[in-house]
C-alpha cells in the first residue's frame, strides 16, 4: 500500500469510510499517526533555524590557521591544492572570538556560546555541510525543500504527510518566528501535498496564545454553554448524516469540529509559556516583560523573542507536536556582511535558549527521541568581504560550500564532530554533507525511507530530496 | 556556434570518427535526458568517468567486457530490471553492436570535444505524436443506450454507455430542493432562498429547471463566480511578493472586474484567451476591452520563467516549464520550445495604459515628481544639519567625558548629549581600544578628543576616494564591480558608535545610531523631532519653510490617474539561446521566437515576424484546431460542476498527466464548445440541462466496487462548500451580503467587509488568514484545482470566530424562530426531530437564539452540498 493509498483509506475512526470518493475526497483524518517504514529512531523533530547564515569559524569550527593567516591574501597553494576558483578579493580574516574545549568531548566552541558549549557531549557537530547557492532565498527555501525554487513541499509538510502527528488536539507542523523571515510562508507550505501538511505558523513575538492561534478561544460564551451548543451541532449533523448517508467528507467534518473543541484547552496550555516557573523562564532568557522596541531600530529579534520560541517548542514536543520550527527572527539576522562582531549580539540571543531546551530535553528524557536541528542557509566565508562595504570591511560573506549544523538526540551520536572544512574554513573537504543528505538523515532517524516517501503531482513521483541524497549513516547513534 | 560545429566536424573525421558518429549520438539521444545534467539513479553517462563510476547501483561500464557491462544489459534488455531507454523505442540492433564493439575496444571518450553537444537532440516520434490529447478533436458519433429514456442530451447517452457496458446502477435523480441548490452554488456561489425553493418546486412545466439555469446565467452573480475559477489559474492578486514592503497594485482589480465581465458578458473563450496574450494587438475600439485582459501578464512574479510556465498550463495543459533545463522527459517539448516562447516574453515588457487624457497623465507625473524631489531636499537638509551637529558635539568631547566621570560642567552641556554619553560609558565593553583606560586614573580626556576628531576625518577620506572608485568604475559600463575602500576596524568601531547613521544604504540592520547623531535615518526620510531642538532662526525657519512647501506640493498631487496594468512589446525584441540546465553561462543554440512543435503544422513551427509574437502566439493557442485549447477549458468547467474533471489534471494533459476517463464525452464538450462560437455560458446549459447532472449524491451498495471512486458518474458528489461561497452564503443568509460590484479589493479580515469575497484583497505576501484556512491557493503559482482539506482550524473560525458569530446575531435579531431560522439558512422547514432539538435547547437557557442560529451555520448541511 502506497502513502496515498494509506491516506485514502485509513479512516478518521468511525463510519464507513472504505467507500473513499477519490479526487474529490479530502484526506480523512489526515494527521492519523502513521506507521514508519522501519523503526523510527526520533518521533519528534525540532528544528532551530538560525536564517541569514551563521558563521562556521567563529562559531563551531575553530581555525588556527586562518587566525595565523589573519590579514593575508588566501595562499595561492592553498587554492590550487584546494582546486577553488573562486575566494572573493578580500584577505583572511582570524575569528575575533576564542574557542576553547568543552565537556568530555573536548569539541571546541567559541565564547560565543559558552551555554551551549556546556552541552556539547550531546550534540553531533556536522562541520562539512554544503548546498547549491549562496543566496538567502533560494538557500532558505532549498534548505526547507529540498528545491531553490518555491512550491514545493517543505521537510515538516513532507514529515506529517508521512507519519501523521500524535496529538490530534494540536497541529502537526508548527512553524514559530517573531516576524517573518525572509521567504515567508513558502518556507512551511505543503506545495502539491494536500493542505493539511502545511505548517501552522505561530508568531513567537506575541505573548499571548490567543494572539497566536486565530479564534482560539470564544470571548462572549463560556466552555459549559459551548459544550452544550457543540452537543446541539453532533445531533444535527447526525440527522443530517442519516438523510444523506455515509460519507467520508460529512463524517471528517463531525470529528474535525471534536478535535476543534479540545485544541482551544490543549493550545491554550502547550502556548502559554507563562505557565512555566519564572527559574525556567530565566534559564531560557525569556523577560518576564519584552522590551519594548524602538520604532528606528530594526533589531534581528527582541531579547526573549527566538527564546519564547525555543521555549514554546519544548512544550509543543512534549504534547506529541511531530514537527516544531522556530526560526530565529525577522528577514536574515545572521547575515553578518559589514561586521562579523554583530554575531556576538546574535549569539547572545541563541546561546541560553538552545542550551535550555536541550537541558530539558534531557532531564526529561525526551531527547531519547527528539531529533533537535541547528543551522542556518549556509555558512560564511573565511575571508573578508569587502565589495560594496564602505562602513567596515570586517564582516563574511555567504558561504555554501561549507557550514556547520548540529544535530542532538533522536538516535544521533553526541559529543562528535563529523566531516570537516579545508584548513580555513571555505569549502568541505572532508566526508561532505549535502543538505539533500542531511534531509535524507532526518527522514531516516524519523523511519522513513526517503526515497519511497513519495507523492505524484503533475505527472510524476516527487520527493523531497529530488533524485540525490544519502543518508548519513556514521553520525547515526 | 560555426566555430563550434567547425571543431567537432574536425573530431569527427579524426581518430575518434566512430565514437563521433555511431557512439557519442546514441549517447546524447537516448540517455542525456535523464542521466547528463539530471544524473538520475546518480549516472552520468556524458563522459567516460561518469560511466565507469557508474550510478548507485554500480559501474555502467566495464572496459572491454561489454557482457558485464549495465549499460549494454539495460539497452538490450536482458537485465532484469533496466530496460532502457525508459519510455523510448528500443535501440536498432546496429546501435546495439556498436556499443558492444566500442566497449569491448575499451570504451575511450575522446578527450577535446565538449562532454555535453551544445546542439539539443531531440525528435519527436510516433509514438508521442499519436498521444490522444494531440489528436484533432474529433466529435463522437452518438451512441445507442439502452436507458434511452433515462438520456435527455448527448451527454447522458455518453455518459451511459460505459456506466451500461459496466453494469453500473445509476443513482435516482435529485430531490428537486436539492438540485435547486446544486445549481444556484454552482452557477452564482450562493444558496436560493425559501421562495426560490418553493417556487421551482411548484413550477411543473418541463423546462422550469431550464428556466432557472437561464436565469442565473444572466445574473451579475454568476461572473462573480466562475471568474474566480480563472482568477486561480492566472494566480492573480492584488499585491507582488517580490517588493520588500507591502505595495498593493492600484488597479489589479481592473483585470479582476475584466474577466468577471467577460464570464457574464459569455466573450467567446476564443477571444478570451487571445485578450490576455495580445489584448492590445487586437485592434480594440474601446479602451480596455480586450488590453484590460494583459494583467494576467502584468500582474505577476517578474521573471519571465512564470509566463512560460502559466502559459502552457493555464491555456494548454501542457507542462512546458519543464522543458527550461532539459528536454521535456515525457512530452513531445524540446528545450528549444522552450526558449522559443521564452523569447517572445523576454520581447515583453510591462506597461500601463492609463484610463485618463494625456495631458492628466503628464500633470500628476509631474506634480509627483516634484514631492519627491522636495522629501528629498528636506531629508538632504536634515542630514546635513545632523551631520554638522554631530561635528561640532565632537569637538566638546573632553568636555562631555569629562563631566560624566567628575560631575563638573554639566549645566554647560546639553542634557540630552551627556546622557547618551553616560550611557555609552557605562559599557561593560568596546569593541575599539580608545577607552579601555576609562575608569582609570591615566585616561586622557584631551587624547580622546583628539581621536574622535581624527576618526571623522578619516572617514571623510573613505568616502572621498569611495566616490572616486565609483566613478571610475561607471566610466566601465553601468554594472561594473568596484572595489570599495573602508575604515580600519578600530577606527569604525569608534565612528560607529559616535556617528553612525544609516545614510549610506540601509546596509546596517542591526546597529543603533551613533550617540552624537539626530538625523534622519533608516528609511525614515522625515525627522523624528531630534535635530530640530538644535536648529534655530534661520535654520529653522529654513526647514519650516521646506515644510510648507512640500504640504502645498501634497495637497495639490491628486489621487494617481487610473490605469491598466498591460505588457508590450519592447523596443529591443530578444531571440533567446538554449540554456542547458537552466544555467545561464552554458548556453546552446539559437531558437526563434515561434509556436510549440508538437502542435504546429506538420510539426515545422514557423518562426514568428510580428512583433515579440505575442499576437501569432495566441492565434496559435486560440486556434479552432489546436487540440488542446478547446479540451482542457471543457475540462475545467466540467470539473466545477461535478467537483473531478474528466481529466483529474485539469493543467497537464501531457503524458504524465491523468487519461480522460471518457475521452469522447471529453471531445464531444470541446467540438460543441467550438461550434457554439466558444459559448460558455452554452456549455454551461447544456452540461446542467443533462439527466447526469441531475442525480442526486445516493450511494447504490452494487457499485462499490465497479466503481467507488464515481469516475462514471452514476451519482453526484458530495462537496465542501469553497471558502468564498462560504463567506459569502454567511452574509447571504443573514441578509447582510452586500451586491455592490467591482472596485478596489478590501480585506476580508476587516469585519465590515460584507461584499462577496470575490473582491477581497488577495496577497502573495500575506495571504489572508480566512481564504488561507480553508484551502485558497497560493496566488504566487497558477493552481488548478484546489485541495479540500477539512481540518480543526477551520471549525474554530465557525464556533468562534467573530464573523460566524456576528452572522448568527444578524440572524437571531431578524428571525425569532426555529422554523424562520430553518428557512433562512437551509431554505425549508425543519423535520419533528429537528423541531423538537431546537425546542429544547432555546428552552436551556435565555439569549440562546444567536447560540442556536450558530449551531445551524456550524452545522454540515450549510457547509456540504451535494
Amino acid at each position: 500500500m502506497n502513502r496515498r493509498d494509506a491516506l485514502r483509506t485509513l479512516g478518521t475512526g468511525f463510519g464507513m469510510l472504505g467507500l473513499a470518493n477519490l479526487a474529490a475526497s479530502p484526506t480523512a483524518g489526515p494527521m492519523d499517526p502513521r506507521t514508519p517504514h522501519f523503526a523510527p529512531r526520533a518521533k519528534r523533530v525540532i528544528f532551530l533555524f538560525l536564517n541569514g547564515g551563521p558563521s562556521q569559524v567563529d562559531t563551531f569550527d575553530p581555525k588556527p590557521e586562518l587566525t595565523r593567516y589573519d590579514g593575508k591574501p588566501v595562499p595561492p597553494e592553498f587554492l590550487s591544492k584546494r582546486k577553488l576558483d573562486n575566494t572573493g578579493n578580500g584577505r583572511l580574516l582570524g575569528s575575533p572570538f576564542s574557542f576553547r574545549p568543552y565537556g568530555r568531548s573536548g569539541l571546541e566552541v567559541s565564547d560565543l556560546f559558552p551555554h551551549l558549549g556546556e552541552c556539547i557531549d550531546d550534540v553531533c557537530v556536522v562541520r562539512s555541510m554544503h548546498m547549491d547557492l549562496p543566496a538567502h532565498p533560494q538557500a532558505i527555501t532549498q534548505m526547507n525543500s529540498g528545491r531553490l525554487i518555491a512550491g514545493f513541499p517543505s521537510m515538516g509538510s513532507w514529515i506529517t504527510y508521512g507519519l501523521g502527528t500524535e496529538n490530534q488536539n494540536l497541529p502537526g507542523f508548527i512553524a514559530m518566528c517573531p516576524g517573518m523571515p525572509n521567504v515567508g510562508a513558502d518556507l512551511w507550505s505543503s506545495g502539491f501535498l494536500p493542505t493539511a501538511y502545511q505548517g501552522t505558523y505561530v508568531p513567537c513575538d506575541e505573548t499571548e496564545p490567543e494572539k497566536m492561534i486565530h479564534d482560539l478561544t470564544n470571548r462572549r460564551i463560556g466552555r459549559d454553554e459551548q459544550r452544550r451548543q457543540m452537543d446541539l451541532v453532533a445531533a444535527l449533523n447526525k440527522i443530517d448524516l442519516a438523510r444523506r448517508g455515509a460519507d467520508p467528507q460529512l463524517e471528517g467534518r463531525i470529528q474535525a469540529m471534536e478535535t476543534a473543541f479540545r485544541m482551544q484547552t490543549e493550545a491554550l496550555d502547550a502556548f502559554d509559556i507563562g505557565r512555566e516557573p519564572e527559574t525556567v523562564r530565566q534559564r531560557y532568557g525569556v523577560p518576564n516583560k519584552p522590551p519594548v522596541l524602538d520604532s528606528k531600530k530594526r533589531s534581528a529579534t527582541r531579547d526573549g523573542d527566538f527564546a519564547r520560541g525555543c521555549l514554546a517548542a519544548r512544550r509543543l514536543v512534549e504534547r506529541g507536536v511531530r514537527m516544531v520550527q522556530v526560526y530565529f527572527g525577522e528577514d536574515i539576522p545572521w547575515d553578518s556582511h559589514h561586521d562579523i562582531l554583530v554575531h556576538r549580539d546574535l549569539a547572545r540571543q541563541a546561546d541560553r535558549p538552545i542550551a535550555a531546551l536541550l537541558q530539558d530535553l534531557k532531564a526529561s528524557g525526551l531527547l531519547k527521541d527528539t531529533l533537535v536541528v541547528i543551522g542556518g542557509e549556509f555558512g560564511r566565508t573565511p575571508s573578508v568581504e569587502t565589495a560594496g562595504r564602505a562602513n567596515v570591511q570586517n564582516g563574511r560573506n555567504h558561504n555554501s560550500r561549507g557550514f556547520t549544523y548540529l544535530l542532538a538526540g533522536g538516535g544521533v551520536k553526541g559529543g562528535i564532530a563529523y566531516g570537516a572544512t579545508d584548513e580555513f574554513g571555505f569549502a568541505a573537504v572532508e566526508n561532505p554533507v549535502h543538505l539533500h543528505d542531511l534531509h535524507a538523515t532526518i527522514l531516516h532517524l524519523m523511519g522513513l525511507d526517503h526515497k519511497r516517501l513519495t507523492y505524484r503531482y503533475s505527472g510524476r513521483d516527487f520527493r523531497l530530496t529530488d533524485v540525490a541524497g544519502s543518508v548519513v549513516h556514521p553520525i547515526l547513534a | 556556434m560555426r566555430s563550434l560545429l567547425f571543431v567537432l566536424t574536425l573530431n569527427a573525421f579524426g581518430a575518434d570518427e566512430f565514437f563521433e558518429t555511431k557512439i557519442r549520438p546514441v549517447l546524447a539521444k537516448n540517455c542525456y535526458a535523464c542521466h547528463a545534467t539530471t544524473r538520475m539513479g546518480g549516472l552520468d553517462v556524458s563522459s567516460r568517468e561518469g560511466l565507469l563510476k557508474g550510478g548507485e547501483i554500480g559501474p555502467a561500464i566495464v572496459p572491454g567486457r561489454p557482457e558485464d557491462s549495465l549499460l549494454l544489459q539495460s539497452v538490450t534488455h536482458s537485465h532484469e530490471r533496466l530496460k532502457m531507454p525508459l519510455g523510448l523505442p528500443r535501440l536498432t540492433d546496429e546501435q546495439i553492436s556498436n556499443l558492444a564493439d566500442w566497449i569491448k575496444a575499451g570504451a575511450e571518450w575522446p578527450r577535446t570535444a565538449a562532454s555535453i553537444p551544445k546542439k539539443t537532440n531531440f525528435t519527436i516520434t510516433a509514438e508521442q505524436r499519436g498521444f490522444w490529447s494531440f489528436q484533432p478533436v474529433r466529435k463522437p458519433k452518438i451512441p445507442a443506450v439502452r436507458h434511452a429514456a433515462w438520456a435527455r442530451t448527448d451527454i447522458d447517452r455518453l455518459l451511459l454507455q460505459p456506466i451500461e457496458a459496466k453494469g453500473v446502477t445509476l443513482a435516482p435523480p435529485a430531490l428537486k430542493r436539492t438540485l435547486l441548490r446544486r445549481a444556484y452554488f454552482d452557477l452564482t456561489g450562493l444558496p436560493p432562498s425559501a421562495e426560490q425553493i418553493e417556487a421551482f418546486e411548484r413550477d411543473a412545466s418541463p423546462d422550469a429547471f431550464a428556466k432557472v439555469v437561464n436565469q442565473l446565467l444572466d445574473s451579475p452573480r454568476y461572473g462573480e463566480r466562475w471568474a474566480r475559477y480563472w482568477l486561480d489559474v492566472a494566480r492573480y492578486s492584488d499585491d507582488r511578493l517580490e517588493s520588500e514592503v507591502d505595495a498593493p497594485y492600484e488597479n489589479s482589480f481592473r483585470y479582476r472586474d475584466w474577466v468577471i465581465r467577460a464570464f457574464n458578458e459569455d466573450m467567446p473563450y476564443d477571444r478570451f484567451v487571445k485578450a490576455q496574450i495580445a489584448g492590445d494587438l487586437m485592434g480594440e475600439t474601446e479602451k480596455g476591452k480586450y488590453s484590460a485582459g494583459l494583467g494576467f501578464y502584468a500582474l505577476r512574479p517578474d521573471t519571465q520563467e512564470d509566463r512560460v510556465d502559466v502559459t502552457g498550463r493555464a491555456f494548454l495543459g501542457l507542462t512546458t516549464g519543464c522543458a527550461q533545463c532539459h528536454n521535456h522527459k515525457f512530452d513531445p517539448i524540446p528545450t528549444t520550445d522552450y526558449y522559443a516562447l521564452l523569447g517572445v516574453f523576454a520581447s515583453t515588457k510591462n506597461s500601463e495604459l492609463p484610463l485618463a487624457a494625456d495631458d492628466v497623465v503628464k500633470d500628476y507625473k509631474a506634480r509627483a515628481k516634484a514631492v519627491e524631489d522636495k522629501k528629498a531636499e528636506i531629508r538632504d537638509f536634515l542630514y546635513a544639519q545632523a551631520r554638522e551637529m554631530g561635528a561640532l558635539l565632537a569637538s566638546q568631547t573632553a568636555r562631555y567625558v569629562t563631566a560624566v566621570r567628575t560631575g563638573e560642567g554639566v549645566e554647560k552641556l546639553d542634557a540630552g548629549t551627556l546622557a547618551r554619553w553616560k550611557s555609552y560609558l557605562a559599557r561593560e565593553r568596546f569593541d575599539h581600544p580608545y577607552l579601555k583606560d576609562w575608569g582609570r586614573d591615566q585616561f586622557d580626556a584631551t587624547k580622546f578628543q583628539e581621536r574622535v576628531l581624527a576618526v571623522l576625518k578619516e572617514r571623510k577620506a573613505v568616502d572621498e576616494e569611495n566616490t572616486f572608485r565609483r566613478a571610475e568604475a561607471k566610466k566601465k559600463g553601468p554594472k561594473a564591480a568596484v572595489e570599495l575602500t573602508a575604515l580600519k576596524a578600530e577606527s569604525f568601531y569608534l565612528w560607529r558608535d559616535l556617528f553612525f547613521n544609516d545614510f549610506y544604504g540601509n546596509v546596517f540592520k542591526q546597529e543603533d545610531d551613533g550617540l552624537l547623531y539626530y538625523g534622519p535615518n533608516r528609511g525614515y526620510y522625515e525627522s523624528d523631532g531630534t535635530i530640530e531642538r538644535f536648529l534655530s532662526g534661520v535654520w529653522k525657519e529654513h526647514l519650516n519653510r521646506l515644510r510648507e512647501e512640500l504640504a502645498a506640493l501634497k495637497s495639490n498631487l491628486p489621487a494617481q490617474y487610473p490605469f491598466l496594468h498591460t505588457i508590450a512589446d519592447s523596443d529591443k525584441l530578444k531571440t533567446e539561446r538554449v540554456r542547458l540546465g537552466g544555467v545561464e553561462d552554458n548556453q546552446g543554440e539559437e531558437v526563434p521566437r515561434r509556436f510549440l512543435t508538437i502542435l504546429a503544422p506538420g510539426l515545422d513551427p514557423q518562426p514568428f515576424t510580428k512583433g515579440a509574437g505575442r499576437l501569432e502566439l495566441a492565434e496559435a493557442i486560440a486556434d479552432r484546431n489546436n487540440p488542446l485549447t478547446a479540451r482542457v477549458m471543457v475540462n475545467r468547467i466540467w470539473t466545477h460542476h461535478f467537483g473531478t474533471g474528466l481529466v483529474r489534471t485539469p493543467s497537464d494533459f501531457g503524458f504524465m498527466g491523468d487519461r480522460p476517463s471518457n475521452a469522447e464525452l471529453l471531445d464531444y464538450l470541446a467540438a460543441r464548445l467550438v461550434e457554439s462560437g466558444w459559448s460558455i455560458k452554452s456549455l454551461h446549459r447544456e452540461i446542467m440541462l443533462s439527466s447526469a447532472y441531475r442525480l442526486s449524491s445516493a450511494r447504490v451498495a452494487a457499485n462499490a466496487d465497479l466503481d467507488p471512486d464515481n469516475r462514471l458518474y452514476w451519482r453526484a458528489n458530495v462537496r465542501r462548500l469553497d471558502v468564498e461561497s462560504l463567506r459569502d452564503s454567511l452574509l447571504a443568509v443573514s441578509n447582510e451580503l452586500d451586491l455592490e460590484t467591482g472596485g478596489r479589493a478590501q480585506r476580508l479580515t476587516e469585519l465590515s467587509n460584507k461584499r462577496r469575497s470575490v473582491y477581497g484583497f488577495v496577497s502573495r505576501r500575506h495571504l489572508d488568514s480566512t481564504l488561507a484556512l480553508f484551502d485558497f491557493p497560493n496566488a504566487n503559482q497558477t493552481s488548478e484545482k484546489r485541495t479540500v482539506t477539512i481540518t480543526p482550524p477551520q471549525q474554530l473560525f465557525f464556533m468562534n470566530g467573530p464573523f460566524v458569530m456576528d452572522r448568527a446575531r444578524a440572524l437571531a435579531g431578524q428571525a425569532g424562530t426555529v422554523e424562520v431560522l430553518y428557512r433562512r439558512i437551509f431554505g425549508r422547514a425543519p423535520q419533528p426531530a429537528e423541531s423538537q432539538l431546537g425546542a429544547q435547547y432555546l428552552t436551556g437557557g435565555k439569549d440562546r437564539l444567536a447560540l442556536y442560529a450558530q449551531a445551524l451555520l456550524m452545522s454540515n448541511e450549510f457547509a456540504m452540498i451535494d
